[in-house]
């Protein structure tokens, strides 16, 4: 039972990142339709910009923390603005490559200024441990967890309660009659890109804390894309459960299967389950079935 | 547009790939030139073009797949390493012959891109291409961790012998490598004006309505699948035999990556495109290898060795201009051309 714990309490904490991801790919495509392979960097941007604000500039933390969020919500702006506000009309997988050549452009630019070596921040914010069930768990994960809850509560009282929020939902519903009713789409996808870059900078910063800023960082993105489809494209408590889900799965499997088959399970697992889960049940855990109609 | 002054009399002529004696003239003359050219080129040349082709054939196989077919796949690069470490095995430790091994490999990674086609049977769209990385992850965890595959060592095929003649070096798998590029190009032109490119094409662009039609949209799908793999595997044995060394580096996501970034730069539905599409993006590759070097002396910030991460994010760039300006790619810009010089000195 220890172990399990052991193997299970971290797990749900990276869960909740990748939860926290996924829900930023969620909102994109309940209001576009567009699947961002994108997120990623805008993560791993969000973790950088923290970095550069904490151990670069010796900001304090929450000017650092702040400054990455206005950094990433610029960076989420101008990816729309640029890049995908010319493809509206389009066919929606050509939006689709385009999120993936945005991603293969700002990877670039992320070797660019890492070159090659791993920054961290890891070390200046240790807490301390904190026991739950026999488990030690740092404090800063604790927190992040916490925060990952939290963003998920603001976005569910922003859908329900604003103006903005109400117009979000009903240009998911279709866009053509939520335009009719006075509700400026464009807007809408500018506004939508901006939260969605926001939130995953939020997960990008405690991602990083984890796993170090380094060249895999931005592939977190594959897998908050695996999370997003194994909940559901367009469910957002699709995207909370699936990414616990996956994030203690991984642990799980790779606690007790690794010392059988030799290692490295754990990154694999994630792309095992996505194809189970696009054979057996395609739209997810709590997604939407939608009817083709011809 | 056709050129002026060439009217069909029979079926046959209009079928025809190649329709003038002109065509004849330029294929005839590029065929001598490629045969020719290790007698006068250089090696930095010769290896570029063993490298060329090789993409190409891959490339090809997802023009197939994802430019006719329609069904984006990134599992390209982990059907390449299929094919490679299929020839590799089948050389190196069975012992068999390359010119034997080369189709076997091509068949093993059509056969085992059945699997990578079965999830077409429920999804379509960007779900497919989640899938297909899915198995690119799959499939490149396995081979390190089987025995027969060296594990992470890799393996080291020969090089490939008739006789006591080995093609051992670079000049001389030249041959070998574009024999099969040729036959290979050959065989996608042909397919795609077959009953089965037909129906690629009618799944391509409305998938129901090419059901209704009555194509079996589940087998012309996994078939598509078989032949790109087919084409990824044999390119895979090629790469094997050149460099004679295989190791899951070789790969990895972001060739696959670049393989449809060349298919999208050189224009979906278009054998020509594929040339394009290869040919230019290793052009700008070369241009950034160049150039990294001169930009890292005069901004020192940028780091040392700036020529890799640079080509990543100019590649980036230069799909998001195509997307936008001209998403039919460059294989849409030649027929521009050649339309207009047909007509010149006319307008229309």
């Amino acid at each position: 039972m220890r172990e399990f714990l052991q193997l299970a309490i971290p797990g749900l904490m990276i869960g909740g990142l990748y939860s926290l991801v996924a829900a930023a790919i969620v909102l994109v495509y309940k209001s576009t339709r567009v699947v961002s392979l994108a997120h990623g960097q805008l993560l791993a941007f969000g973790g950088l910009f923290f970095w550069i604000g904490l151990v670069a500039l010796h900001l304090p933390l929450w000017i650092s923390i702040l400054m990455a969020l206005v950094c990433s919500t610029i960076m989420g702006w101008l990816v729309e603005r640029i890049t995908l506000r010319p493809l509206i009309g389009q066919p929606l997988i050509s939006a689709f490559l385009m999120t993936f050549a945005i991603f293969m452009a700002l990877d670039g630019v992320f070797q660019l200024i890492l070159k090659g070596e791993s920054k961290t921040y890891a070390t200046l914010l240790a807490l301390g441990e904190f026991d739950l069930l026999g488990v030690p768990i740092r404090i800063v994960q604790l927190i992040s967890f916490a925060v990952v809850l939290f963003v998920f509560l603001l976005l569910a009282l922003f859908f329900r309660f604003t103006k903005t929020g109400l117009g979000m939902r009903a240009t998911a519903e279709d866009h053509q009659l939520s335009q009719s009713t006075g509700i400026n789409v464009r807007t809408i996808f500018s506004i939508i890109w901006v939260i969605s870059a926001t939130v995953a900078s939020v997960a990008g910063m405690g991602t990083a804390y984890v796993m170090d800023i380094h060249f895999p960082l931005p592939y977190i993105g594959i897998k908050g894309l695996i999370v997003a489809l194994f909940g559901g494209l367009d469910s957002l408590p699709g995207a909370l459960l699936a990414g616990l889900i996956l994030g203690m799965l991984e642990n799980l499997i790779a606690g007790y299967l690794d010392p059988l088959v030799g290692g490295g399970l754990k990154d694999v697992a994630a792309y095992v389950l996505l194809l189970i889960v696009l054979l057996v049940k395609p739209y997810g855990l709590l997604g939407l079935k939608r009817i083709e109609r011809v | 547009m056709r050129p002026c002054g060439t009217f069909d009399e029979h079926y046959s002529q209009d079928m025809a790939i190649l329709r003038i004696k002109r065509h004849w003239g330029f294929l005839i003359s590029i065929l001598i030139f490629l045969y020719t050219f290790p007698l006068y080129g250089s090696y930095y040349f010769i290896s570029l073009i063993n490298h060329l082709s090789i993409t190409i054939i891959i490339v090809l196989g997802l023009q197939l797949v994802s430019g006719y077919c329609g069904q984006i796949s990134f599992g390209q690069a982990a059907f390449m390493a299929v094919g490679a470490y299929t020839s590799a095995v089948l050389t190196g430790k069975a012992g068999i012959s390359f010119f034997l091994a080369l189709p076997i490999s091509g068949i093993v990674a059509g056969l085992i891109g059945l699997g990578g086609g079965a999830p077409s049977l429920r999804i379509k769209g960007f779900y497919l291409a989640m899938a297909t990385i899915a198995i690119h992850f799959v499939v490149m965890w396995l081979i390190p961790h089987l025995e027969i595959t060296g594990k992470t060592q890799g393996l080291h095929p020969p090089a490939p012998q008739i006789g006591s003649f080995s093609f051992d070096s670079d000049e001389k798998i030249y041959y070998v490598i574009i024999t099969v590029m040729l036959l290979m190009t050959y065989g996608a032109r042909n397919i795609v004006r077959t009953r089965v490119g037909r129906a690629f094409v009618a799944i391509r662009d409305n998938d129901l309505a090419a059901e209704v039609m009555g194509i079996e949209l589940y087998r012309y799908k996994l078939l598509a699948f078989f032949i790109s793999c087919f084409y990824a595997g044999i390119a895979g044995s090629l790469w094997a035999h050149w460099i004679q060394v295989v190791h899951p580096e070789q790969f990895t996501l972001l060739h696959a990556l670049n393989y449809i970034g060349m298919l999208i730069i050189g224009g979906g539905g278009s054998i020509p495109g594929v040339f394009f599409g290869v040919i230019f993006l290793r052009l700008l590759d070369e241009g950034v290898m160049f150039a990294a070097p001169l930009l890292a002396s005069i901004f020192p910030w940028i780091g040392i060795a700036p020529a890799a991460s640079m080509s990543v994010s100019v590649f980036g760039i230069v799909l998001i201009l195509f997307l936008i300006y001209e998403p039919r790619g460059l294989a849409h810009r030649w027929e521009i051309f050649k339309a207009s010089y047909r007509l010149y000195p006319f307008a229309h």
